[in-house]
């Protein structure tokens, strides 16, 4: 169910963070939300009938807890700016469960996409990872069971994707600039999810270029038509900014809007505000149109003062490519019942892969390797061995337990065995279960031996 | 000495005092067709006998501007906007308007060019159309003027003896339809307060009253009177304002407190919070209009002491059965049974719980009668229903107001994690329902009950006593070289580039200073203080290539020195 239809305020929380900066000429500094302040200030949006302004709170650390799994623990990792961007999601979220709301938007930063379940540091330019906690607060006070995140940024939303890379109810289907010419790299077609949850994830990366016609085609030809196959409970808006034809770190030419008729179309009930630098050309207006159409105000009267509709064209060679690439993941969506049955069809009791992340703005190498039981009765249960280094020297290290809801008792038993036996081994740093059946969250410290829990 | 007179919705009260002390009130009820009649009657009656000479200081809080709104008496005024690209026009709620072409963005750069022949053509519609006063406002033109000084010059040109008033004189805050709003009641008023303003001068000076005269603004400042011209719509609510200013004169300085003003069908809530008034935070309701007037945040509740009293049965079949629910207000039937009216009130049950001596005992009763009847209680019983009734919703929206003021939106970390959660120290009551009542609020919000002793004349107390306010926000751009003070719409050139945040702070003291003496109140400048202020560094690439920086001081509502406290 999306908000289309549904009356009622769009719940808006405005957080530009305005005393936090990654560093001082870091493209996430102080300065990114400003003008957009200006813009929407001055248009008197917050008063409008149609919007009602929520104030931000701070999420616990429990709710980081239910998403990541933070070495050595939740406070080494956030500020209090991560904690307010992550809370305000969670008070929409509130809202609209609430029924105050009909659909919300956070427009806050830190941005959080690039975070991924464990984490050690920041990545592309994010530490928490602001969607997945507000889908795992969802769901866990709310017990919603099917949940879409669409993610609009220009980037690959490599984050969110991992986070739910094994969960068959979150459906994460991310466009973006191919990972060939931009970060993070990845983000492919053939990327789709857990043996488990095959298709559940879906990658469709587009040509450096791709103007409003491109994207509206995948939203009208893939987007939309896998939403009404999946129908998911909630359809949540990784809301970045940065395919913004003016954007400075990407190369493709989405207008205002654009964007705006995206959010109308795809009628999310909640966004969150993810990356866009083109601080002064892009975000005062697109942040606008968005506000205005998830509101169902007009939106035409917002437009960049150097666009001229028609400005950009697609090369037939672009259109194919485009076409291209959504006719093969149609087929995976398509295919999604098959594809998981093959995967599970003689694959044992576990599943194991091992990665090597890279955190672009840390410089931290981590090497991981995840084992998910493959359950008959359950999710099953997950494990994730961690190391993590930084030049020549072992940042931190890490034995991590999943017990995933619904959990059956063979599973809770193993994962809590597997936690007792890593406890005292001084070969890895921290112990840390996550037990989301529960909702309770311990982190043990091998040097100290010492236990804390949220 | 210092007088003060309030023109109130019913009554205009006036005092005089001299020190810390009242040394005499006087009262004459409001005559809201010619308020300077009963201005200046209640002005009369407290000058006898007393020495006009040694009046040092004449401040009034008036109902003019808040009447002529209400009333729909304000001027005809033709909304000129140049909004640019952004929200549609048609969504605000601002009435007709005329929109032209051209656009200037939030740096000030223009982004669109206007169009001349375009702007001949509205002026010769507005001149068709009879209308002799104009309110141009473009967006983001408190960071650039040039779009509304030409519109005006080109307006003023085709319509001769027409008035134009332009949105960056009158507020530079950010948001448009504020600004229009309140461009367009400025133009829509300040004819009428003009007039209004010289005839009180006028009227003062016959009674050979020669001290300065001064206005109260809705924030619970003073400002002289010939200085409030150009902004009359400042001085709506100066009520309420002035009876917020009257409890702080009259009660211990710093704490946090509830104002309750409770009068006939109304009630008014203020927040006093660590000894500062709360102001509404982007300004001031008038009507269905937001607009940019600073004002006390007051809510307004429709329960009073004559509010009537009602039994609403549940269904038909329970009528007259006793199982009724109770309804008090918000409308009026008459004055209280007790007091010879015809319904059962708010004060029918105070009279017989014994809570206060006003009215004819029987006469409550039998009005409690009525109630009980309805409810299948004893009247005794009925009149605690009412009154907790009342009290109900009184301490309601009090705890409403506290968890507002706690959701008020914050922008920054450091908001966000110093909001502490304050709760009320004491309830003052003013006006006439308040001393039953405020006891009983008091102790439900486990706060000390205050009633001062001038509870009746705190509205004048209030203006006798009130300080100037000022407020003045500076922005800066120190790659554009330019700075622009919103309050008037003032630019002017930064030469220096490598600006500091303290450097920012000296220039908007400076200003501000400037600023008081255009307004006669120099003397109060001393007591400005920064409110706010903030850098941001613009980066282009990887270089900083200016900043931008804002800076608020503030004058805050406070009083004079001379009163020393009760």
């Amino acid at each position: 169910m999306s908000s289309q239809g549904k009356s009622g305020k769009t719940g808006l929380i405005f957080f530009p963070a305005f005393d936090w900066a990654i560093s001082p000429t870091h493209p996430e500094r102080e300065e990114r939300l400003l003008y957009t302040r200006d813009q929407i200030f001055e248009e008197g949006l917050m008063d409008l009938p149609q919007i009602e302004e929520y104030k931000p709170r701070l999420a616990e650390k429990k709710d980081v807890a239910r998403a990541h799994f933070c070495v050595p623990d939740v406070e080494a990792q956030v500020t209090q700016a991560h904690l307010i961007a992550a809370g305000s999601t969670l008070t929409l979220a509130d809202a609209l469960e609430k029924g105050e709301i009909r659909n919300g938007f956070a427009l806050v930063r830190p941005p959080g996409h690039h975070s991924m379940r464990v984490v050690h540091g920041n990545r592309g330019f994010c530490n928490i990872n602001n969607m997945a906690i507000m889908v795992e607060y969802l769901r866990s006070k709310y017990g919603h069971k099917r949940i879409a995140v669409i993610d609009t940024d220009v980037h690959h939303g490599d984050g969110t994707q991992e986070i739910f890379w094994h969960d068959p109810d979150v459906l994460c289907l991310s466009f973006h600039q191919d990972g060939h010419t931009l970060y993070p790299g990845s983000g492919f077609v053939n990327e789709m999810g857990g043996p488990q949850a095959l298709a559940r994830t879906l990658n469709v990366p587009l040509p450096p270029g791709t103007t409003d016609e491109g994207i509206h085609y995948v939203l009208d030809n893939l987007i939309l038509p896998v939403l009404d196959d999946f129908k998911p409970d909630l359809i949540l808006n990784s809301a970045g900014q940065d395919n913004h034809y003016t954007d400075p770190l990407a190369n493709m030419r989405f207008s205002a809007n654009g964007y705006a008729r995206l959010n109308e179309k795809l009628a999310p009930d909640l966004c969150v505000l993810e990356g866009g630098y083109a601080v002064e050309t892009a975000l005062p207006y697109v942040n606008t149109g968005i506000i205005q159409a998830m509101a169902g105000l007009d939106y035409t009267h917002v437009k960049e003062p150097d666009y001229v509709p028609g400005r950009f064209e697609q090369s037939p060679a672009m259109v194919r490519e485009i076409e291209h690439t959504v006719s093969q993941v149609q087929k995976i969506w398509e295919q999604r019942d098959e594809l998981v049955a093959q995967a599970l069809d003689g694959a044992g009791d576990f599943y194991r892969r091992k990665r090597r992340i890279f955190y672009d703005t840390d410089m931290i190498n981590e090497n991981q390797e995840e084992v998910v039981r493959l359950c008959p009765d359950c999710a099953g249960y997950m494990t994730i061995t961690t190391s993590a280094q930084r030049g020549y020297g072992i940042l931190n290290s890490a034995f991590c337990v999943s017990i995933p809801r619904g959990a059956c008792s063979s599973c809770r038993d193993d994962a809590k065995e597997e936690y007792a036996e890593h406890l005292d081994d001084r070969r890895i740093g921290y112990v840390l279960m996550q037990d989301k059946d529960r909702d309770k969250f311990k982190f043990y410290n091998n040097m100290t031996r010492t236990e804390k829990g949220y | 000495m210092l007088i003060g007179i309030d023109v109130g919705g019913t009554t205009t009260d006036a005092v005089v005092v001299d020190g810390s002390k009242v040394v005499k009130t006087a009262y004459v009820p409001t005559d809201h067709d010619n308020l300077l009649k009963c201005l200046l009657g209640a002005l009369d009656e407290l000058v006898q006998g007393i020495d006009t000479r040694k009046i040092e200081r004449v401040v009034l809080s008036t109902t003019l501007i808040t009447n002529m709104i209400a009333e729909g008496k304000t001027d005809p005024v033709a909304l000129v906007l140049i909004p640019g690209p952004g929200t549609n026009p048609r969504d605000y709620a601002l009435g007709e308007s005329i929109i032209l072409d051209g656009a200037i963005d939030f740096r000030g750069k223009e982004i669109d060019r206007l169009k001349e022949s375009q702007i001949k053509e509205a002026a010769s519609r507005i001149k068709s159309q009879g209308l002799s006063r104009v309110a141009v406002v473009g967006k983001f033109c408190q960071r650039n003027h040039a779009h509304e000084l030409k519109v005006g010059e080109l307006m003023a040109a085709a319509l001769p003896g027409s008035k134009i008033e332009l949105g960056h004189r009158v507020s530079g805050q950010l948001n448009f339809p504020r600004r229009a709003a309140t461009t367009m009641l400025t133009a829509a008023t300040i004819d009428s307060y003009e007039i209004f303003a010289k005839d009180v001068a006028a009227a003062l000076r016959e009674r050979k009253i020669n001290s300065p005269v001064y206005i109260l603004k809705a924030d619970g400042g003073t400002l002289p009177l010939d200085k409030s011209v150009q902004m009359p719509v400042e001085t709506i609510f100066s009520g309420p304002a002035a009876s917020i200013m009257g409890v702080m004169a009259l009660t211990d300085p710093g704490q946090s407190s509830v104002v309750v003003d409770i009068g006939g069908t109304t009630t008014d809530l203020a927040l006093i919070l660590s000894g500062r008034p709360l102001l509404s935070a982007k300004g001031a309701r008038v009507g269905s209009l937001l607009t940019h007037v600073r004002a006390f945040a007051v809510k307004s509740i429709a329960i009073g002491g004559d509010s009537a009293v009602a039994v609403c049965s549940r269904n038909n079949a329970d009528e007259g059965r006793g199982c009724g629910s109770l309804a008090v207000g918000p409308h009026r039937d008459g004055p209280p049974l007790c007091m010879g009216g015809n319904g059962p009130t708010p004060t029918d049950a105070l009279r017989v719980l014994g809570l206060s001596q006003i009215g004819d005992a029987a006469k409550a009763e039998k009005a409690m009668q009525i109630v009980a009847d309805g409810l299948g209680c004893t009247a005794r019983e009925a009149a605690q229903k009412v009154v907790d009734g009342v009290v109900d919703k009184i301490v309601f929206e009090i705890n409403e107001m506290f968890r507002e003021w706690e959701q008020e939106p914050a922008y920054r970390i450091w908001e966000i994690m110093l909001r502490e959660s304050l709760s009320a120290q004491s309830v003052v009551g003013v006006g006439g329902g308040a001393p039953p009542l405020v006891p009983l609020v008091a102790a439900r919000l486990k706060a000390k009950a205050i009633v001062p002793q001038y509870a009746s004349v705190a509205n004048a107390i209030g203006a006798a006593v009130a300080r100037p306010t000022l407020t003045l926000n500076l922005h800066i751009d120190t790659e554009s070289k330019e700075y622009a003070v919103a309050e008037d719409g003032l630019t002017g050139r930064v030469t220096n580039q490598k600006m500091t945040a303290e450097d920012a702070e000296r220039l908007a003291r400076r200003l501000l200073a400037e600023r008081a003496a255009l307004l006669g109140i120099s003397e109060y400048a001393a007591e400005a203080e920064v409110t706010y202020s903030e850098v941001f560094n613009m980066i282009r690439g990887w270089s900083t290539v200016g900043r931008l920086m804002d800076v608020r001081m503030e004058i805050p509502a406070g009083l004079l020195p001379s009163w020393g406290r009760c």
